[in-house]
């Protein structure tokens, strides 16, 4: 629906004069050098996945699935002209990058296959466990903090000039590009938590997280449909499209973020309470932490 | 009955009234949320995505309530569905819940988002009255009907639990009588069952 939405609206802006082309389209060197990255890294979680199972180690499909398709979705966004007038392609763009891309690469629970596939011992895995159990590392998965650097970073590129000067600017604008990859990706990380780090999070305080990155993202996205980003011209009708785009197309992700917490939190109580009536003595306080 | 050992592995926890009647509130509200963005926003078309007279307060409890709304869909759903794997949903008080959680929603986005905060109207270009006492009504309806419903299921609740404290009583006074029969060599009450 959202694509008919977006076609509905192009003719109506492509005779607008745009500013530059705002991510319309391909980003350039950057976009190439990233997709390459991306074809790489599904090339190489697919053959380490096969690895695991030549083993007759238990790695199920659909996280290959799910990681592989993240990777295409993230490389086709960056390299390819995506529909509709210039602000509802920016944010076509941008949605892929900075959430859906990023949630499917989290499902695919990358680290741990990494972990597992690396021989115990190897220098490579004990350079990377340190990395995922470094002090800084853990800070920076705090999920208010990731959800900061995600969602505040999305306002300062809409509210202030930014948007405008990465517009003009190929460097600032790759520069906004790597910032909404990596901030999306820590973000999903932090809240889904599907891999393991050091430091855990209940589920009521990843779930109220969410509640609030999503309240920033929809009241952007609804201030987007009057007001456009200081210093850009873009159509009304393109501005709407895309304005609503963000905010649907954000309540998908959101939505299946919060499904993503739910089912590890049933999964985990049902785990304690199987636990508790076999008379096991560490039952419900543990099981809570690790939900 | 009390005084049996408690059961090795106790699958059923007994029902959790107050916790089926927040869940179900919970769920209704939520879904009486998706239904005015579905019907009266993509279908009707009535309200409006984004009113021009709609203030910076507005905005944000739209924002608020419309991320609270589906996340409110996912938790209710994984914690109704957490009651019936405990079989602990009480279902009289989750009727009374839904129809909480309905009429409250329905209340509040009349009186607060409509009135108060004037974050949009129920219909643009007419005369918006009636729509707003039919809306209201019909909130306030919902809720005072699960009002009606909880406390009958909160009575009817005590009334079980009194029977039940009063067998146990009973149970208890036959026990003690019939151990200190027993004492005295005495055999008063030969048919009761033995445990």
């Amino acid at each position: 629906m959202i694509l008919t939405l977006a076609h509905a609206h192009a003719p109506a802006a492509s005779h607008v004069h745009a500013p530059a082309h705002a991510g319309h389209g391909g980003t350039g060197l950057f976009g190439t050098v990233v997709a390459a990255a991306a074809l790489l890294a599904a090339l190489t979680y697919l053959s380490a996945a096969a690895r695991l199972r030549g083993r007759g180690d238990a790695w199920p499909r659909l996280r290959d699935l799910c990681f592989a398709t993240g990777c295409a979705a993230l490389a086709l966004a960056l390299t390819v002209t995506l529909p509709g007038g210039p602000f509802t392609a920016h944010m076509a763009q941008h949605l892929t990058v900075a959430m859906a891309a990023p949630l499917l690469l989290v499902l695919g629970r990358p680290l741990t296959l990494v972990l597992r596939a690396l021989p115990g011992g190897s220098p490579a895995r004990r350079a990377l466990l340190a990395v995922a159990h470094a002090r800084p590392v853990g800070v920076l998965l705090f999920p208010p903090l990731a959800a900061v650097l995600d969602i505040g970073g999305l306002w300062l590129l809409y509210r202030t000039p930014l948007s405008a000067q990465a517009a003009h600017h190929p460097l600032l604008g790759a520069a906004v590009h790597a910032h909404v990859l990596v901030a999306g990706l820590l973000y999903t990380f932090a809240v889904c938590q599907l891999d393991p780090v050091r430091r855990r999070w209940g589920p009521g305080r990843r779930g109220a997280t969410l509640l609030a990155a999503g309240w920033a993202h929809a009241v952007l996205a609804k201030s987007l449909y009057a007001t456009p980003p200081p210093g850009t011209a873009y159509a009304a009708g393109d501005l709407h499209t895309g304005s609503q785009l963000m905010y649907y197309g954000g309540d998908l992700v959101e939505v299946a973020l919060a499904t993503v917490l739910a089912t590890r939190w049933y999964a985990a109580t049902g785990r304690a309470r199987r636990r508790r009536a076999r008379g096991t003595p560490y039952g419900p306080s543990r099981s809570s932490a690790t939900a | 009955m009390s005084s049996e050992p408690a059961r090795p592995a106790p699958t059923a926890e007994g029902p959790l009234p107050r916790r089926s009647l927040a869940v179900c509130a919970l769920i209704g509200a939520a879904v009486m949320a998706a239904v005015d963005e579905v019907v009266f926003h993509q279908i009707l078309h009535w309200h409006h995505f984004y009113d021009r007279s709609t203030r910076g307060v507005g905005l944000l409890s739209d924002g608020l309530l419309h991320t609270a709304e589906l996340l409110g869909l996912v938790a209710g759903f994984f914690l109704y569905a957490d009651l019936r794997r405990r079989r602990a949903l009480a279902p009289a008080h989750g009727v009374a819940g839904v129809l909480l959680g309905l009429g409250a929603f329905q209340l509040f986005d009349g009186v607060v988002d409509h009135k108060l905060l004037r974050l949009h109207q129920i219909r643009y270009g007419v005369d918006v009255t009636g729509y707003d006492v039919a809306w209201n009504a019909g909130g306030l309806l919902l809720l005072l009907a699960g009002a009606a419903l909880a406390v009958r299921a909160g009575r009817r609740d005590r009334d079980h639990e009194r029977d039940r404290d009063h067998d146990r009583d009973r149970d208890h006074e036959r026990d003690r009588d019939h151990d200190r029969d027993r004492d005295q060599g005495r055999d008063r009450n030969p048919d009761r069952p033995t445990a």
